[in-house]
C-alpha cells in the first residue's frame, strides 16, 4: 500500500465519522425517502396465482398454497366427498327402483301363472298394483 | 433477485454516504436530500429485480448521474432566471456555500473536548473535499470512499482507468496539501 492508499484511507474514517454525525432531521428525511422507495421496488417475480375455490388444483400442487404444510389434501377431500356421496346416492336410488320393478314384474308373471284374470288385464299397470294391494291384504 | 429487506439493508447502508456525496458536489443539504430521495426512487423502480450483488454499482452510477443531472437543470435554470428576470439580485459575495453543512456541525453538542476537535477536522476535511474540481472529487470519493476498484470507477464515471488514477493522485495531493495548511495532521 503506498502513501497515497493510506492518506485516502485515514481521510475515508473521517469522511465515515463524518457521515455517521448526521442531525436527525436528515437522518429521518434519509429513512423516509428509503421507504417511498421500497414501496415502488419493482418486483418480476413468478406472480401468485389464484385458483378458483371449486377448481381442482393441477397434480402435486395446492390451490392455496397447502401441499407444504401437509394439510392440503383436507381441502381436496372436502370437494371430492360431497361428490362421492352424490354418485352413491345416485346408485342406491337406481338399485332400489330397479328392485321395485323386479318385484312388480314377479307379481304379474305369478297372476298370470295362477290364470286368474283375462290376459290383457295383466297388460295393465295398474291391474298388477291392484294385485299386490290384494296379496298385502291377504296377508 | 434482491427482497425488500436486501434492498432495505443496502439502501440503509449507503444512504449517508451517498447524502455526504451529494452535499460535497451540489453544496446544499435539500437538494442533496432530493438527489438520493430521486436515486432511490429510481434504483428502487428500475433496478429492483435485480441480484443483490448488483446493486452497490448500479446505485452509485444512478447517484453520479442524478447529481449530473441536476446540475443540467440547474445551468437551463440560471439562463432562463438570466434572460427573463430582473428582479433576482445577484449572488451574496459574503455567502459560503458551506455554510449549510458549517451550522449543522455548529449545532452539534460534545461532551468532551477530543470528540469536538475531531468534529473540526471532520468538517474541515469535507470542506476540503467539496472544494476540489467535480472529477477529482468523483473518482476520490467513488474509489476511496465507496471502495470501488479502478475499473468499476472508470465505468461509473465513463472514461478511461488513467484518467481516474489521475484525479484520484491529483486529488489526493490537493487534499494533503489543503489540510496541511490547515494544520489538520492525520
Amino acid at each position: 500500500m503506498n502513501n497515497q492508499d493510506e492518506f485516502a484511507i485515514r481521510l475515508r474514517q473521517a469522511l465515515n465519522d463524518g457521515a455517521e454525525r448526521l442531525d436527525y432531521r436528515t437522518v429521518l428525511r434519509l429513512e423516509q425517502a428509503r421507504s417511498a422507495a421500497l414501496a415502488r421496488q419493482r418486483r418480476t417475480g413468478p406472480a401468485t396465482v389464484r385458483l378458483p375455490a371449486l377448481q381442482l388444483a393441477p397434480a402435486g400442487a395446492s390451490p392455496m398454497g397447502e401441499g407444504r404444510s401437509g394439510w392440503g389434501w383436507l381441502r381436496g377431500a372436502g370437494l371430492v366427498a360431497p361428490l362421492l356421496a352424490l354418485a352413491v346416492g345416485f346408485v342406491a336410488i337406481s338399485q332400489w327402483q330397479e328392485q321395485l320393478e323386479i318385484e312388480r314384474l314377479a307379481a304379474l308373471d305369478f297372476a298370470v301363472l295362477l290364470d286368474d284374470g283375462p290376459l290383457e288385464a295383466y297388460a295393465d299397470r295398474g291391474f298388477g298394483v291392484l294385485l299386490q294391494a290384494e296379496r298385502r291384504s291377504d296377508r | 433477485m434482491a427482497t425488500r429487506e436486501e434492498l432495505s439493508e443496502f439502501l440503509a447502508g449507503v444512504e449517508r454516504r451517498a447524502f455526504k456525496q451529494a452535499v460535497f458536489a451540489v453544496r446544499d443539504e435539500s437538494h442533496a436530500l432530493d438527489i438520493v430521495q430521486d436515486a432511490m426512487m429510481k434504483i428502487a423502480e428500475n433496478y429492483g429485480d435485480r441480484p443483490a450483488a448488483e446493486l452497490p454499482l448500479l446505485f452509485t452510477r444512478i447517484l453520479q448521474n442524478t447529481i449530473h443531472d441536476f446540475f443540467r437543470r440547474s445551468k437551463v435554470r440560471s439562463t432562463w432566471v438570466t434572460l427573463f428576470s430582473s428582479l433576482t439580485s445577484a449572488d451574496d459575495p459574503d455567502a459560503d456555500p458551506l455554510e449549510t453543512l458549517e451550522a449543522s456541525s455548529d449545532t452539534r453538542t460534545e461532551s468532551t473536548e477530543t470528540s469536538y476537535q475531531r468534529e473540526q477536522v471532520v468538517a474541515i476535511i469535507e470542506e476540503e473535499v467539496a472544494r476540489l474540481p467535480a472529477r477529482q472529487r468523483e473518482a476520490f470519493l467513488l474509489r476511496y470512499w465507496e471502495d470501488l476498484d479502478t475499473a468499476e470507477t472508470a465505468a461509473a464515471m465513463g472514461c478511461s482507468e488513467g484518467s481516474v488514477k489521475t484525479h484520484c493522485s491529483r486529488a489526493t495531493h490537493a487534499l494533503a496539501k489543503a489540510l496541511r495548511e490547515r494544520g489538520v495532521t492525520l
